[in-house]
């Protein structure tokens, strides 16, 4: 597994379940970005409530997350979300589509809940570099999403552009330097020629890039790093690919550290082997056991020492 | 964000539980399974070494995130150039490089959670090596960067989640455990909280044998021959899962079933999974038998004779004196092999017996002067016996007491992988 998937893999199990033979249920569970879902049946069996917490709601709402969501679940979406939750949507198990590829196109969608609520500021983004590059000059608003305590992602759109720009706290010293390997492989891979059609990535460590610095709530730390990634239109003037685009570009941070984390388990492995092999050596090395019994002279007389 | 709720992980030598706490089940249950490149025969070779200079991209390929775990493990068992491996032996993890790509994928495609978020709690077998502890911890701590961890257990989590039950008025985490998975029994005593391990003893009939005896019975009855052979092992777990029950007296029953089998006698119907031929079978005296094999093993294996309930007396008799009456008063059945019906209602007739005859001797050895004033014997079953490890892990978890009596990332880079040597209990009563 290369790539983090979009959809939520208990959404989508627990559906497929109870499409096919309802029954109560009350479970909480998370996703990436300490995102909360609540699912459950609170009046009866045919109908799952599901809610959603997520941190950057506010945010999320100010940039049209709630048209997005209207758009993406129409009358599923409910009112008034659960106390506690921000999103609620309720599902009529009796009402889901009965056709095989339907009901499947269905349960998908319903598992990408938080894609689809995250992917808001994106899909203003590239809507308004299409209204900047026909106006020619300008530039779209600086969008704030702080997904994580101490993280945020920055969406600004130019008459040729998009650049979001992700910031990432490493808490562990380790993986500041697996990481800091990783984001430059990034920059140098991109150099290869079978991927030059890939997004331009910068990356920075401590300092924030140019385009954020004059934002007052940023941490001058060692510890954090800030990833720059330049979308041109290329990456999203076809609707598919910038569905795409949108899917991978917002799971980046769990993906970069997803890649520390292998590679920390690869390095373990290979240490593991390394040491197996060590032992063996020193196996090897063991002087041998002295042959016990008693000894005896040329003569044939028995060594004895007193 | 410090109300995630802790991961529950309980990795066993068939099935991983998982889940978060709170909830009343896990949220996967799939196979301790992972399927990786490479034979079955490579799999002691060290993994691949980049060579060619260059980018780091173009110098190692990703042959080491190609795998998969779980039912997606044994679904691409048959894929050319995958091989299925069970990292855990026996209850203990075997091979530390496939359990720790195994953890990987756990949570970062199944959970979608990120560790450094995140408290986990982890199971271990009873009698572990506290050097295991040490590596699991070190894997955690130092590939994943968790918030904190605990590992429990697998017995006292057991006890813990049989306080569900609502004859259980005591939250104590004394008593004797039977767990009964697929592979293996362990009768388990613990005191407050900790197993005396030098009285667990092991039975080795469990799920796999007792449908190989009912597989047996159909058989021998003649029931089979419209079975596919290929379905037929599958066919009499079903069988069991679905029909068996444990009876208070063999002889009677079998009368009761003579008498009237119509009443008794129930119709299985199955479909081929290739052809889709129909086919089915009648279940009669093996609804009964089935679990009867845990309390007269003679019926089906001729190397182990003792019955279940002698088991446990024996090893509560060899547990220290003053404990003994609360493991007698606290018998909680765990695993899927623990519930058919009225499984405890026998148990705890045959155990009470075997004591009161013991109570009945020691007061003819003293010349009827020394009466005792009785033993009590409770076995105590619940709804949550199928998962019972996890759903205790789950109940542990949500305390508040969880978070405190956790070791923390910070505790681990100041003393080390030995810190999980010592482990606090906690969220008794007392």
């Amino acid at each position: 597994m290369i790539l983090l998937e979009p959809h939520n893999v208990i959404i989508q199990q627990t559906l497929g379940e109870k499409l096919v033979k309802p029954s109560s249920l009350d479970v909480q569970f998370v996703d990436y970005d300490g995102v909360r879902f609540h699912l459950s049946t609170p009046e009866k069996k045919t109908t799952l409530l599901l809610s959603m917490h997520i941190r950057c709601w506010a945010e999320l709402v100010q940039y049209g997350a709630l048209d997005v969501l209207k758009r993406e679940y129409g009358s599923l979406l409910k009112d008034e979300a659960e106390p506690e939750y921000h999103v609620s949507l309720e599902i009529d198990l009796e009402q889901a589509p009965t056709g095989a590829e339907d009901r499947e196109a269905f349960i998908t969608s319903i598992s990408l809940l938080k894609r689809n609520t995250l992917a808001a500021p994106f899909e203003l983004a590239f809507k308004s570099q299409k209204q900047l590059e026909n106006a020619g000059t300008g530039q779209g608003e600086l969008m704030q999403i702080h997904y994580r305590d101490e993280e945020g992602i920055y969406v600004q759109s130019s008459p040729d552009r998009v650049t979001v720009i992700f910031s990432t706290v490493f808490s562990d010293e380790t993986d500041r330097i697996y990481g800091k390997v990783f984001l430059q492989e990034f920059v140098d891979a991109r150099r290869l020629p079978a991927i030059q059609n890939a997004p331009q990535v910068l990356y920075s460590s401590r300092d924030p890039p140019l385009e954020i610095r004059h934002l007052g709530n940023l941490r001058n730390t060692e510890d954090m790093g800030y990833v720059t990634f330049v979308l041109f239109p290329r990456h999203f003037s076809n609707p598919t690919v910038a569905a795409t685009t949108i899917s991978h570009i917002q799971l980046f941070r769990d993906y970069l550290h997803y890649h520390i984390k292998c590679s920390k388990a690869y390095m373990h492995s290979r240490m593991r082997h390394r040491v197996a092999e060590f032992q063996k050596v020193l196996n090897r090395a063991r002087p041998e056991v002295a042959p016990s019994g008693d000894r005896k002279t040329v003569s044939g007389k028995t060594m004895i020492s007193r | 964000m410090s109300n995630l709720a802790p991961i529950i992980c309980d990795n066993g030598t068939g099935y991983s539980k998982i889940g978060f706490a709170g909830n009343s089940d896990p949220s996967f249950v799939f196979p301790t399974a992972i399927a990786t490149r490479g034979t079955a025969a490579q799999s002691s070779r060290a993994p691949a070494v980049p060579s060619k200079p260059g980018h780091l991209a173009s110098k190692r390929g990703v042959e080491d995130l190609d795998f998969f775990i779980g039912d997606e493990a044994l679904a691409n068992a048959k894929t050319p150039g995958y091989s299925v491996h069970y990292p855990i032996r026996h209850g203990m993890i075997d091979n530390w490089d496939y359990m720790e790509r195994y953890w990987e994928q756990t949570i970062f495609k199944y959970l979608r959670a990120e560790p450094e978020d995140h408290h986990f709690l982890l199971t271990e077998p009873p009698l572990n090596a506290p050097e295991n502890r040490e590596q699991t911890a070190e894997i955690f701590f130092e590939s994943f960067n968790i918030k904190g961890l605990y590992i429990a257990v697998q017995a006292v989590l057991a006890l813990a989640a049989s306080w569900t039950s609502n004859r259980v008025t005591d939250r104590t985490l004394t008593g004797t455990v039977i767990d009964s998975g697929d592979g293996v029994t362990h009768v388990i005593p613990c005191a407050e909280g900790y197993v005396i391990g030098s009285a667990i003893k092991h039975i080795p009939i469990a799920g796999r044998d007792i449908s190989q005896f009912v597989l047996n019975l159909l058989r021998e009855r003649g029931e089979m021959a419209t079975v596919p052979p290929e379905d037929q092992l599958k066919v009499a777990g079903k069988v069991k899962e679905s029909y068996s029950y444990v009876c208070q007296d063999i002889v009677k029953e079998f009368r009761k079933y003579d008498a009237e089998p119509y009443k008794y006698f129930e119709r299985y119907d199955g479909e081929h999974s290739v052809t889709g031929r129909k086919y089915g079978i009648d279940v009669g005296y093996e609804r009964f038998l089935a679990p009867e094999i845990f309390f007269n093993p003679e019926i089906f294996s001729s190397d182990f004779l003792t019955p279940l309930p002698e088991i446990v007396d024996d090893v509560i008799q060899q547990s220290p004196i003053d404990v003994r009456r609360g493991l007698y008063k606290n018998i909680v059945l765990s695993g899927g092999s623990t519930m058919f019906q009225h499984f405890g209602n026998r148990l705890k007739r045959d155990l009470k017996l075997l004591v009161d005859r013991r109570l009945d001797e020691s007061v003819l050895a003293s010349g009827s002067v020394l009466k005792s004033s009785g033993v009590e014997v409770d076995v105590i079953s619940h709804k949550r016996q199928r998962y019972a490890v996890w759903f205790g892990g789950s109940l542990l978890a949500s305390l508040p007491e969880f978070y405190t009596s956790c070791h923390t990332k910070a505790q681990y880079d100041e003393i080390g992988p030995s810190i999980c040597r010592r482990y606090q209990i906690f969220g008794t009563a007392t």
